[in-house]
């Protein structure tokens, strides 16, 4: 050891065992809480870069060494699912998308894709396109302004028919249908196509529609 | 070209069906109708000529035929409507007859829509006007009978299938 380092070292020990007990007493002296309470939060926090902060900190070496699986584990779900309004979450669902772009879509294309169901909905839509069509010429060549009425929501196939009111009850009138049947068409979503143009009056004379 | 995709006619359940479906329906069950009177005719005549010897001829003069045809027509239409509201046309179509107040529509008014059904040909056709303007597309012999005609087919069940059979075209397989 040198005669330097023999001289510094116990230097050293006593400053810091003074400092420590300076500290000491200062901490006694002084009223933490006190001072704590004049201290500007809001205007100290203003001054810290917290993304500069953040970005210093290593989260995945954070998340190492959380056990996921015990946290989850402490999750009580069923609580956690009893508060989800699981009914709100559905209406949230763009089912179009859904079937489009997953493998749901595969199943119902595989489940339902026959031929014939294929050329059925093309003709149904089809001519719903052009009954639209007809429907709203008609409607500017007579200047109605005003949405045609709703009809009553017929069964679908294999859905048992309403049963009739009884005889004193009140007339279910076209308006009383379904609020969901009365939305009107969105064309936007509706890309144009053959189906779509307007027919020649040759195609369905009014006299010939006629069942 | 690929099919109309059903988006509007999700929607247009729930309103009166309109002109061309109606037509569509009525073409349907008009050729076969017309299919199964000659199918039978011939069958009778085959029969005819097995048992008796003789060969039977039909034409459209022999007004035995004429009668035959209009009674085989109307029970055609006139039950098909009163035991389900709707004929094999329209059901191929998605449309139904119903009562104007939206109720299933009674046997007997299927009945009477089939015998004042000839009504709306006879006005010249006329009576038909109704689909195109009136404001519940109910033709005249809607109006004698107390029915209308709505959409009745699964159109959202039938947009599904679309949009599945789009992304079953469109979709890249996993591995490809």
């Amino acid at each position: 050891m040198s005669a330097h380092r023999r001289i510094t070292d116990p230097v050293e020990a006593m400053a810091q065992r003074v400092a420590e007990r300076v500290v000491d007493l200062v901490l006694n002296v002084v009223d933490l809480n006190a001072l704590i309470q004049r201290i500007d939060l809001n205007a100290l926090m203003a001054q810290v870069d917290v993304n500069a902060l953040l970005a210093r900190v290593d989260v995945s070496a954070l998340l190492e060494q959380v056990d996921v699986n015990a946290v989850i584990a402490r999750v009580d779900t069923d609580a956690l699912l009893d508060k989800v309004d699981i009914n709100a979450v559905l209406t949230k669902i763009d089912m179009d998308v859904l079937v489009e772009q997953t493998d749901l879509g595969a199943v119902i294309a595989r489940s339902s894709g026959g031929v014939a169901s294929e050329a059925l909905d093309a003709a149904r839509s089809g001519a719903v396109g052009l009954d639209q069509t007809i429907d709203r010429w008609v409607q500017r060549a007579l200047r109605r302004k005003e949405p045609a009425p709703v009809a009553p929501r017929a069964p679908l196939n294999g859905e048992a028919a309403p049963a009739a009111p009884p005889p004193n009850a009140p007339p279910a009138r076209p308006s009383e249908a379904p609020t969901e049947a009365a939305t009107p068409p969105e064309p936007s979503e509706a890309p144009a196509s053959e189906a779509t143009t307007a027919p020649e009056p040759s195609e369905a004379p009014a006299s010939e529609a006629t069942t | 070209m690929s099919p109309r995709p059903a988006t509007e006619s999700v929607t247009a359940q729930g309103n009166y069906a309109g002109s061309v479906s109606r037509f569509l329906a009525y073409a349907i069950d008009l050729f076969a109708s017309t299919a199964v009177y000659t199918l039978a005719l011939a069958a009778i005549s085959y029969v005819v000529q097995i048992v008796t010897g003789e060969q039977v001829s039909w034409n459209r003069q022999n007004i035995l035929v004429v009668v035959l045809y209009l009674a085989w027509e109307f029970f055609y239409f006139g039950y098909s409507w009163a035991v389900s509201g709707r004929t094999f046309g329209m059901a191929m179509l998605g449309v139904r007859v119903v009562r104007a107040d939206g109720a299933a529509a009674e046997p007997r008014r299927g009945v009477v829509r089939a015998l004042v059904f000839p009504l709306s040909f006879l006005l010249f056709g006329l009576g038909f006007l109704g689909i195109l303007v009136q404001r519940e597309r109910r033709a005249l012999h809607d109006l004698i009978a107390g029915t209308a005609v709505v959409y009745s087919w699964d159109a959202r069940a039938a947009r599904l299938r679309f949009l599945a059979r789009e992304g079953e075209l469109t979709r890249i397989p996993p591995d490809g």
